[in-house]
């Protein structure tokens, strides 16, 4: 890589650092001044009034504002998140639990809903013009138009309470026991319970690949290489694998970290309606409940590996296509 | 990136002359293009729907229905109950159609801003470059950055479960795309001397971008514009589903939040939990076509006849 | 050409602006107020717009619905209602810290085993003790009711304190500072191919979903392990911290307590084989030979002491309240120990020997001990292997996802499952797919709709489904510290024309009882008989009030008695 290059690349992780620290405060400053006091979560009928002073001594909430925005500087720096209220342990070891859950889930419908959305947008940019074409584009459409959980509980509903194919809930079977995460991976167990909510967010995005795809093979059969090739008298088939397919993929393959920062944004519903213990179903819970440490912690997670996956889009956009400087933005 | 006819350069004297040409383009696509006609067509149906809904029923949405003393619950569909009824007796059908109003208030208020927002955000920080560029672009990376959807429900947490609430939340982050799209094309006109032209001509800054940058991005804010419109709908059937929606509206998210925790499904009651999530399908697929017909607009090699 | 159908366009377009948005804006409910024309003294005296808060009808749409009946019920005393929805959470917050803002709310007194005994519920809901800050918040003051209540506390012969419960039951019919609305019936399912029936036991006021069911059901078949849902996840595994209900299911089978809640409502001896009251403010109590720890250790009398002394000190808030009232224990040999009370209290066996978990000294000690002079306290340590005296082991926790306990087999009472396993389910109809397709065969947390249960046992003949009557109770209260509602005979009138039964039917569906008493109907000793129902009756209502002085403005708005006028503002 050239000097300005890294350079580049410096820049935007500084960047991408003050982004994170933005995001941290406007989460911190959002929480503490939300109207309510945060124990009403916690009224039990034999609290005192010594026992709710000493909570919040322990929640730290009786400091100054400031104080406290320094603590949680300072603890995040450090790496870790603090103390959930709701839970009583560490944020940090409450988002770990949850965290595998969720990239399973969440990588494994991007790469899945990719595959199937780029083979299909292919197709459909080689019947172009055809009924095919409108019906599938409709069909694409209609899909991604539907809400996550109304697909969802309808799949649950045919393929799980009718048809029994696929269980109702978790992540699997009630008592089963893993001895690592690989052979828990591997499992059919945990495949099958994997596969429903992993159908219905494939299902969602697979939208954004597909047309994408498809307009890009659209753009590259234009160019004058594949003109030339097919006055060559090369079959079809090859220039549209071999040569349309393959330069249209390259912005379609950069999305594919924008799609997956995107995704980790709105699943939250999909584990609802599967019982999925993931990140999202902590973080609303989190919220409701008013426990800060955790919904700061798991926000803050979330909007990092989002931040990170839009930057590891524009160095891998970047790399790929030499045509775009460094210098220009 | 070519817009139609709408790329000359800027001729002195003129102000609106740059708008009328932008809408005649705009209004020619959706005459010729078959999706965006055809998600015209579901918006002005729905439109319909929602304006006449006291015609096409008799009911009142959060009306129980007794007939004498008996409760009129879970009634499948007849002739008195074209969709049947809850399981608290009220008339599906009526949900539905009052159920248009705040759906289609929503995605069109909510489009609006972030077409708004999005546009004068882009034209700014692409006409005057530099710090108050990167600025804002900083500041659109914070609104991707920040989980949407949970973001959303502290907002409502915060601001109180109201349709205007998730509107605003909305407004607040969906602008980012609207905006790095605009700013690039508005630096590609800088580039095609478009703004120097202007400058030369004596147009002020504000006139500039009012008058001949703006109809120029006009087809970007109405494709985001209209993607809006399927996000806010979107949203608002998530918010609800998880239980923080407006409960003073019935919206089809409403209804179908209302249905899930009835356990219409595990009831046999197709005819609650389904019929709201076409509703929704059809309003969101009418704004991706409309956006499509603008995208050809864009990108005009791919239009073809 | 190209002119005309620009104009067309943007003619269009400003029409589709107009039509669209105007309408819908405005019939978003934007209605305008009907001026008020009554007199100037009489638009004084016009009652305020009240408040009624409640639940959003996604997290509890029996309370929701009940909220907008009485609304509706509550205007035909001309009255303005609004219902007003909030999460449970700010609500809560709302009502407990904000007691001189609101006007009325919905709410509900869970059912705990441990609520057998009405003392609970009749001394913090009622007396003035706990008015500013604790479960009175609704200002309730009466202090005939205040000696009543202590009364019955300190009355260990059961006839005298059951007529003393009544009394107070009666006080409180008759001031109404509740509109008691019902006793729901909680709804558990089991699959009766896998349980044998006979071995469910439905526990008066609590339902099949007990100790004792847990401890002794029988499996039928091959399916040994009882799997249970619930739908939010558990917080903690703690004996010294009363975190979620569904947490309190888990920590009675792990953990062993000297008495437990029979069947019947009634205390019976479980750790301890037998007690014996020597005068009302000591008791002796002789510790069941035998029992071990999990980990194989015998428990002794000192872990006894222990578990009772610990929450004494600062580190266990939310024992202390239990265990405040204990002067003394002493060791009078290994297996008795005498307990003195600094006052009688007749419901010590239920609500203090029947609450209190017996943990091991050699456990706890230490951690307690690590906590000194941190602010910290007990609830926010988690063993990572719970050790206990009970009939279940501890065997695993995913958490957000199941929990998994094994019986006992050296238990006294050891279980006859294998496994108790409580699956996390947030999906309510997930949780009856379940049940049907045999991933659950004990419905343990149902907050559906009791019809659609009821329809999928007609249909499948394996569900067997089981209502019980709930010691808990739905109610409004009224916050007497904000007229109108400090005048008895208003509330009196409000509970008339609220349509309780209407409320029981469609709110309720039918499941559960119309409650007229702070002692749910379930608890059949101590329920008072013939107490005023307060039937609905809108003519009755409005002939107490004008008897009370009020009148109605030619508009119907209801004003104040002549001399009264309002001095509040609508609540916030």
């Amino acid at each position: 890589m050239t000097r300005s290059s890294t350079r580049w690349i410096a820049q935007r992780l500084a960047q991408m650092l003050l982004v994170l620290w933005v995001v941290a405060t406007l989460l911190f400053l959002i929480f503490r001044l939300m109207p309510g006091n945060p124990l009403a979560a916690y009224i039990d009928p034999n609290f005192t009034v010594d026992q709710q002073q000493a909570l919040i001594h322990e929640f730290g909430l009786d400091l100054p504002l400031w104080q406290q925005y320094l603590i949680f500087l300072r603890a995040s720096a450090a790496g870790s998140m603090g103390q959930s209220f709701f839970y009583h342990a560490p944020v940090a070891q409450l988002v770990w639990e949850a965290l595998p859950n969720t990239l399973i889930l969440v990588l494994g419908a991007v790469i899945i809903a990719f595959l199937i959305g780029a083979t299909a947008g292919a197709f459909l940019a080689w019947k172009r013009g055809t009924a095919v074409e409108t019906a599938g584009i409709s069909l694409a459409l209609a899909v991604r138009a539907a809400p996550e959980f109304w697909v969802g509980m309808i799949l649950l509903a045919v393929f799980s309470f009718s048809l029994r194919w696929f269980p109702t809930s978790g992540t699997a079977s009630p008592g089963a026991q893993y001895v690592s995460l690989w052979q828990q991976l591997t499992s059919p167990d945990f495949l099958r319970h994997l596969a429903l909510p992993l159908v219905t967010l494939v299902l969602y995005l697979q939208g954004l690949p597909l047309l994408l795809m498809r307009s890009n093979m659209l753009d590259v059969m234009e160019e004058e290489f594949i003109v030339m090739a097919r006055m060559k008298g090369l079959p079809e088939g090859r220039i549209l694998l071999r040569h349309a397919a393959r330069n249209a993929l390259l912005p379609v393959v950069t999305a594919f970290a924008l799609v997956v920062g995107y995704s980790l944004q709105g699943y939250v519903v999909v584990e609802n309606v599967f019982s999925w213990p993931g990140l999202g179903r902590l973080l609303v819970k989190a919220v409701a409940a008013k426990d800060y440490p955790l919904a700061q912690g798991a926000f803050l997670l979330i909007a990092a590996l989002a931040i990170f996956m839009n930057l590891a889009a524009d160095l891998f956009y970047t790399w790929l296509d030499p045509r775009v400087s460094y210098a220009k933005r | 990136m070519r817009s139609g006819s709408v790329d000359a350069l800027p001729r002195p004297g003129q102000t609106w002359g740059g708008w009328r040409r932008a809408a005649g383009t705009l209004w020619s696509v959706l005459q010729h293009d078959r999706f965006a006609f055809a998600g015209i067509c579901i918006y002005a149906l729905f439109v319909l729907i929602a304006l006449s809904a006291p015609l096409l029923t008799p009911y009142d949405p959060q009306q129980t229905i007794m007939s004498g003393d008996a409760l009129m619950a879970n009634r499948p569909p007849s002739r008195a109950y074209p969709l049947g009824t809850t399981n608290v007796g009220r008339d599906i059908f009526a949900q539905l159609v009052y159920g248009a109003r705040p759906a289609l208030a929503v995605g069109f208020v909510a489009a609006f801003f972030v077409a708004l927002i999005g546009t004068s955000v882009g034209i700014v920080a692409g006409y005057y470059g530099g710090w108050l560029d990167a600025v804002l672009m900083r500041l659109a990376d914070v609104a991707f950055g920040i989980p949407y959807l949970p973001f959303v429900i502290v907002l409502i947490a915060f601001l109180g479960p109201s349709l205007w609430n998730i509107v605003l939340t909305m407004a607040l982050l969906l602008w980012k795309d609207t905006a790095r799209v605009v700013r690039a094309q508005v630096l590609t006109l800088r580039e095609r001397g478009f703004v120097e032209a202007a400058r030369v001509l004596g147009s002020s800054p504000r006139r500039l971008m009012l008058v001949h940058l703006a109809p120029n991005v006009l087809p970007i804010a109405l494709l985001y514009g209209s993607l809006a419109v399927g996000w806010a709908i979107l949203t608002e059937a998530s918010v609800s589903f998880l239980g923080f929606g407006d409960p003073a509206r019935i919206s089809w998210g409403y209804m179908l939040q209302d249905a899930y925790i009835s356990q219409a499904l595990s009831g046999g009651a197709y005819n609650w939990f389904i019929p709201p999530g076409v509703c929704i399908m059809l309003v969101v697929m009418a704004g991706y076509f409309i956006s499509r017909g603008y995208e050809e607009l864009l990108f005009p090699r791919l239009r073809r006849r | 050409m190209q002119k005309r159908s620009v104009v067309h366009g943007l003619a269009f377009l400003a029409l589709g602006a107009l039509i669209t948005f105007v309408p819908i804006l405005a019939s978003m409910g934007f209605a305008a107020g009907a001026p008020v024309t009554a007199t100037q003294a009489q638009a004084g005296r016009q009652v305020r717009e009240l408040v009624l808060v409640t639940w959003p009808q996604a997290q509890d749409p029996q309370q929701y619905e009940a909220a907008r009946i009485a609304a509706e019920g509550m205007r035909r005393l001309g009255l303005r209602v609004t219902v007003r929805t909030m999460p449970w959470e700010q609500l809560a917050d709302y009502i407990w810290y904000s007691r001189q803002k609101w006007d009325m709310t919905t709410w509900q007194m869970v059912g705990r085993p441990e609520r057998s005994d009405p003392d609970e519920l009749l001394v913090n809901l009622f007396s003035s003790s706990t008015a500013k800050d604790g479960y009175n918040f609704i200002g309730f003051i009466d202090p005939r009711y205040d000696e009543i209540a202590q009364g019955q506390r300190e009355a260990t012969d059961p006839t005298t304190r059951k007529k003393l419960i009544v009394q107070a039951q009666e006080i409180i019919a008759g001031a109404q500072p509740y509109t008691f609305l019902v006793n729901p019936k909680s709804i558990y399912a089991f699959n009766n191919q896998v349980w044998d029936p006979a071995t469910i036991v439905e526990q008066k006021g609590i339902g099949i979903k007990n100790f004792w069911t847990f401890d002794g059901a029988a499996p039928k078949g091959a399916q040994k392990d009882m799997v249970l849902n619930a739908q939010d996840p558990v917080q903690a595994i703690n004996p010294l911290y009363i975190s979620g209900k569904v947490d309190s299911w888990i920590t009675e089978l792990i953990w062993d307590r000297l008495v437990r809640i029979g069947p019947d409502g009634l205390p019976r001896p479980w750790a301890a084989s037998a007690y014996k009251w020597l005068n009302p403010t000591t008791i002796d109590v002789t510790l069941r030979p035998g029992m071990r720890w999990h980990d194989g250790t015998p428990v002794t009398a000192d872990d006894v002491i222990f578990s009772f002394v610990a929450p004494k000190g600062g580190k266990v808030p939310m024992y202390r309240p239990f265990v405040a009232n204990i002067a003394d224990i002493t060791k009078l040999n290994p297996t008795t120990l005498r307990f003195t009370l600094a006052k009688p209290s007749a419901a010590f066996l239920t609500s203090t020997l029947g609450k209190i978990n017996l943990v091991p000294q050699h456990v706890w000690a230490p951690m307690l001990q690590s906590l000194e002079g941190k602010k910290e306290n007990a609830e926010s340590l988690q063993e990572k292997a719970p050790v206990g005296s009970g009939p279940f082991k501890f065997a695993g926790w995913t958490r957000g996802q199941e929990v998994v306990l094994e019986a006992n087999p050296e238990h006294w009472a050891a279980p006859k499952l294998h496994r108790w396993i409580l699956r996390t389910v947030s999906n309510v109809e997930a949780a009856l797919g379940g049940l049907r397709n045999g991933e659950i065969n004990f419905l343990s947390d149902y907050l559906g709709d009791p019809a659609v249960l009821a329809r999928l046992s007609s249909q499948d003949p394996r569900i067997t489904v089981i209502a019980s009557t709930d010691i808990g109770m739905q109610f409004i209260a009224y916050n007497e510290r904000r007229p109108p509602f400090n005048d008895t005979d208003f509330r009196r009138a409000l509970s008339m024309v609220i349509d309780r039964n209407m409320i029981r039917l469609v709110a309720y569906k039918g499941y559960g009882v119309l409650a007229d008493s702070p002692v749910s109907q379930a608890l059949e000793f101590w329920h008072a008989p013939n107490l005023p129902q307060y039937a609905y009756n809108v003519a009755a209502a409005r002939d107490l009030l004008k008897k009370a002085g009020y009148e109605w403005d030619p508009q119907g708005h209801l004003l104040y008695p002549a001399s009264q006028t309002e001095t509040l503002e609508v609540a916030r």
